[in-house]
């Protein structure tokens, strides 16, 4: 179980390095598929009387791929919330209120996860009632066209902060053809223009939401053969579909781009360096070294942050990382910079540092303390079992098993200084880059 | 399990307690909460944001012996690091780390709290990132979260509550390291202090704390007596002009509920019937997003809630000795602006004078009864919910609600509604462009009809016309303009 990997580890860092050690994810989880190609994961913890559930429908923004419809998988996950005629809207909120239970979804550009969590005497009305609006939902064009209200209210709670202005200029400029070219929140023309799209909805649960896109995952205080029962009792009717998004390969970049956002308010200026990465792996080390290459180069404790941000203090944000997708994705480096005239000495610093990192490999013993940082930081985290569930289910809509978790921390126990500086070679290139800066209206920040 | 023990210890000069939250567990993880009762209640007059800056030069500052790069090198690799929190009473310091580490987190933990090191490059530094925080964070990037400092601050005006945590702009530009130093030798005492820990430490480690924390000298600090803040006699609106897409509204009132109070469980039941955060079932989530579309949600809440536009769940550690009914209403588009303030005072007004119907209070408090376990699904929340209760002197909240709950009535949600909630008399808050316009809208009795892109239930176009109607009762002189870049200074 969750305790015997660190308790009975011996403690020297050489030992949580090792490839052969105990497995990251150390849940005694069972994996399930049904006929209908509905996958079910069980993972019993020890943590007593909570059960968290989460639905990951393996569609995201990543599947829009028809012209005008961006943020349609953002607004489905609203839509779930509509009801059915067993469960119309108020007698579904009414339940999960009995329930006391906390209830949420989210999207992403690869899934959508609907997660409840709940105390155990509830698991059998729960599982009920999700099995009823996945394959029942059913909602009137008045009520599609409130909601599309909400998904607007949505955009206008983020659109004060230059940060999802900056991330829709990033996806934009660095894909041309891969829908990763637009935020999971979509366009705001297509936001505005959602109210009008009722039919392409009910086309769009007809193709998305059907068991060969689902994984039910169930973490706490449970049995696994309880919750089969229960997910054969009430979900075995739900039939297969055979739709499937083509979705377009981007094409390999050949020169260098740039784009600026004008902010029209004040503001602290961004950098933004991105480049065009792998795709999630477990099977070789690309976006492991990547993933690696980005804590190395721009975490707190790396060179370049101490020197930007804390001896020279030019920046007060400093962050790099590889996002974890089903496709090839973007490797980016952000900087919030104090002041404007130091925006083209950051953006240097910046290039300067993945040069650097593409011509020496990184010390040895930086890269063991960074292993050692990795897996600390992932049983950190699992302290509960909502937490255990969201982090299977994050891997879950990357490859469909939370035993990815075991294989991708094997590959990082095995990197090694050369891997990263041939993945720092292979991507971090001038002609894979896309780089976007922010400035706001005046000088904001201090003084 | 939960422990709250008042060490004895043997000090040089005196018998000196130290107040101890302890929860031992099995897990791997070791969570600590120091928490010192002070806070920017504790500011002095003109150095608005001095005991948040202190607070940040002992988490994110270097030590004596170690400058700030040394101590996040050696946190690296354990994978953790020291937050904090400050809020008007209390200044929380935590930090979990595998039990691997224990020995290794602890000793900079300890260091970093014991014995700062107060150099000037953290300082600046610091000093930036509270500006930043302020003029940027807040002030441009978050329309919601400004409102709702904004009603705080604006309900406290003239009370030790009155302004910003973080400070003041002005204030925080002519601060200087000895400000800083001044205000940890006052403040940081041992009589002010709760050492909470939890999860799988060694018992023995127990005793290393109090060891430890007991040197910490044992002054008695006069705090500023919490004063009532000024009563608001008739509505009234501050409007923050501000060139941003929509409208975002806090709507409050002061209350005299606190968690050691009676009226707290029963406010509890209808704060999850009204307005629970981020949750479905709420009336005004119903009524003004499910219904009609106007926005991304509406809650409301009868304690300090920062932070939630990222967060499900409150954290824990904020306890205050008064407290506000709050309302917060989610961007709106600025032509319904009018509309959604009149349904979401009506709906006040309806909870007011109607309370709640027996299946509301039934639901509603099976709805708590429940959901407040989870509130503790950790054990670092449950060690912060430990802490704050041993601050109000109440036992275990969970058992506490939960016992509560078990007794409560419909007409005991209703009583403490009506002593306690009101649906004139209100502070309103605003973040809005063209503040001008939305005044004069404002001010005026005339209706705001509603126009929708679906057709919609009869009874709802019935309720709206009562709503188009409301009256908000403001007067000009009730409205005051302020702009946003005039906002904390």
């Amino acid at each position: 179980m969750f305790f015997k990997l660190f308790l009975f580890l011996p403690l020297a860092a050489a030992a949580l390095a090792s490839a052969n050690s105990q497995k990251v994810f150390p849940f005694d989880y069972v994996q399930e598929d049904l006929p209908s190609g509905l996958r079910l994961i069980t993972i019993p913890t020890d943590y007593p009387n909570i059960v968290a559930l989460f639905i990951v429908v393996r569609t995201g923004s990543r599947n829009e791929v028809e012209p005008g419809h961006t943020g349609f998988a953002h607004l489905f996950e609203h839509m779930m919330f509509r009801g059915t005629e067993k469960f119309p809207a108020e007698k579904y909120t009414e339940a999960l209120a009995r329930a006391g239970a906390a209830s949420n979804a989210f999207t992403t550009d690869d899934f959508t996860a609907y997660h409840t969590t709940f105390s155990k005497e509830d698991l059998d009305r729960l599982l009920m009632m999700e099995a009823d609006r996945f394959q029942n939902l059913k909602y009137t064009e008045p009520q599609f066209k409130t909601e599309a209200l909400a998904v607007l209210g949505e955009y206008n709670k983020s659109s004060a902060d230059p940060a999802s202005k900056l991330f829709e200029a990033l996806q934009e400029t660095a894909f041309e053809r891969h829908t990763y070219r637009h935020t999971t929140m979509g366009f705001l023309k297509d936001i505005q223009d959602m109210p009008n799209q009722y039919d392409y909805s009910l086309k769009f649960f007809d193709r998305y939401y059907r068991p060969e896109y689902t994984t039910i995952i169930v973490a706490g205080d449970v049995q696994p053969k309880n919750v089969r029962g229960l997910v054969d009792k009430y979900w075995s009717g739900w039939k297969r579909g055979r739709y499937q998004a083509e979705i377009p390969p981007e094409p390999p970049q050949e020169a260098p781009r740039a784009n600026h956002v004008d902010w029209p308010r004040p503001t602290l200026p961004w950098v933004v360096v991105a480049y065009h990465g792998p795709a999630y792996t477990d099977t070789a080390k690309d976006s492991a070294a990547l993933d690696a290459l980005g804590d190395l180069a721009f975490s707190r404790n790396s060179d370049l942050y101490q020197k930007l941000v804390i001896h020279e203090q030019k920046v007060d944000v400093l962050r790099g990382a590889n996002e974890d997708h089903v496709d090839p994705s973007l490797f980016a480096v952000e900087a919030r910079v104090k002041k404007a005239e130091d925006m083209n000495y950051v953006r240097g610093q910046i290039l300067e540092t993945v040069k650097t990192f593409a011509a020496t490999p990184v010390a040895a013993d930086r890269l063991e303390a960074m292993k050692k940082r990795l897996r600390y930081s992932f049983s950190l985290r699992l302290d509960n079992s909502q937490a255990i569930a969201a982090t299977a289910a994050r891997y879950v809509a990357l490859r469909g098993t939370p035993e990815t978790i075991n294989r991708i921390y094997d590959i990082y126990a095995q990197l090694t200084p050369e891997d990263i500086q041939q993945m720092a070679r292979k991507y971090l290139t001038e002609n894979n880059r896309t780089i976007v800066t922010l400035t706001g209206a005046a000088a904001g920040g201090a003084r | 399990m939960i422990k709250v023990l008042a060490v004895l210890l043997l000090a040089s000069s005196a018998f000196a307690q130290i107040r101890m939250v302890t929860l031992p567990g099995k897990g791997p993880l070791v969570s600590f909460r120091i928490v010192f009762l002070t806070g920017a209640a504790s500011d002095p007059e003109g150095k608005a944001g001095l005991a948040d800056l202190t607070a940040s030069m002992l988490a994110q500052g270097g030590t004596k012996d170690l400058t700030y790069k040394q101590i996040v090198d050696a946190m690296y690799p354990m994978a953790t690091s020291v937050s904090y929190q400050v809020d008007k009473e209390m200044t929380t310091f935590s930090g979990t780390t595998h039990v691997d580490n224990l020995d290794a987190f602890y000793k900079l933990f300890r260091s970093m709290l014991l014995e700062p090191g107060w150099r000037e490059d953290d300082f600046k530094r610091l000093k930036d990132d509270a500006i930043n925080y302020l003029r940027v964070g807040l002030r441009g990037n978050n329309d919601e979260e400004l409102g709702k400092e904004v009603l705080y601050n604006v309900i406290y005006e003239g009370t030790p509550f009155g302004h910003e945590s973080a400070g003041d702009l002005s204030a925080l530009e002519k601060m200087t390291i000895d400000d800083v130093k001044q205000f940890y030798l006052d403040h940081y005492t041992r009589r002010d202090l709760i050492v909470g820990i939890a999860g799988g430490y060694p018992h023995a480690f127990v005793a290393q704390l109090t060891k430890d924390f007991g040197k910490l000298p044992d002054t008695r600090v006069s705090r500023p007596r919490p004063s009532q803040p000024k009563p608001i006699p008739h509505s009234r609106a501050l409007l923050v002009d501000k060139n941003t897409r929509s409208v975002a509204y806090s709507i409050g009132f002061p209350i005299t509920v606190t968690r050691k109070t009676p009226g707290y469980p029963e406010l509890l039941v209808v704060q999850a019937y009204f307005g629970q955060h981020r949750i479905s079932m709420g009336r005004l989530y119903q009524r003004m997003r499910e219904l009609r579309g106007l926005n991304y949600g509406d809650y409301a809440y009868i304690e300090y809630f920062p932070r939630g536009m990222y967060q499900l769940e409150p954290s824990p550690n904020l306890a205050r000795q008064q407290q506000i009914f709050q309302i917060w209403i989610r961007p709106v588009e600025p032509p319904t602006a009018k509309f959604a303030l009149r349904l979401a005072l009506y709906e006040l007004d309806k909870l007011v004078k109607q309370g709640l119907s027996e299946e509301e209070f039934e639901r509603s408090r099976d709805f708590v009864s429940k959901y407040v376990t989870l509130l503790t699904k950790t054990k670092n929340a449950q060690l912060g919910y430990a802490i704050d209760s041993a601050y109000y002197g109440i036992p275990d909240y969970v058992t506490y609600i939960r016992s509560a709950l078990a007794k409560m009535t419909r007409e005991d949600v209703n009583r403490a509604i009506r002593s306690h909630l009101r649906s004139d008399r209100l502070q309103i808050v605003a973040v809005t462009k063209n503040a001008e316009d939305l005044k004069n809208r404002l001010v005026s009795d005339a209706p705001s009809p509603m126009t929708y892109n679906s057709a919609k239930p009869p009874e709802i176009l019935e309720e709206d016309k009562i709503v188009e109607n409301w009256k908000l009762n403001l007067r000009p002189e009730d409205v005051r303009i302020i702009p946003v870049d005039q906002v904390f200074e």
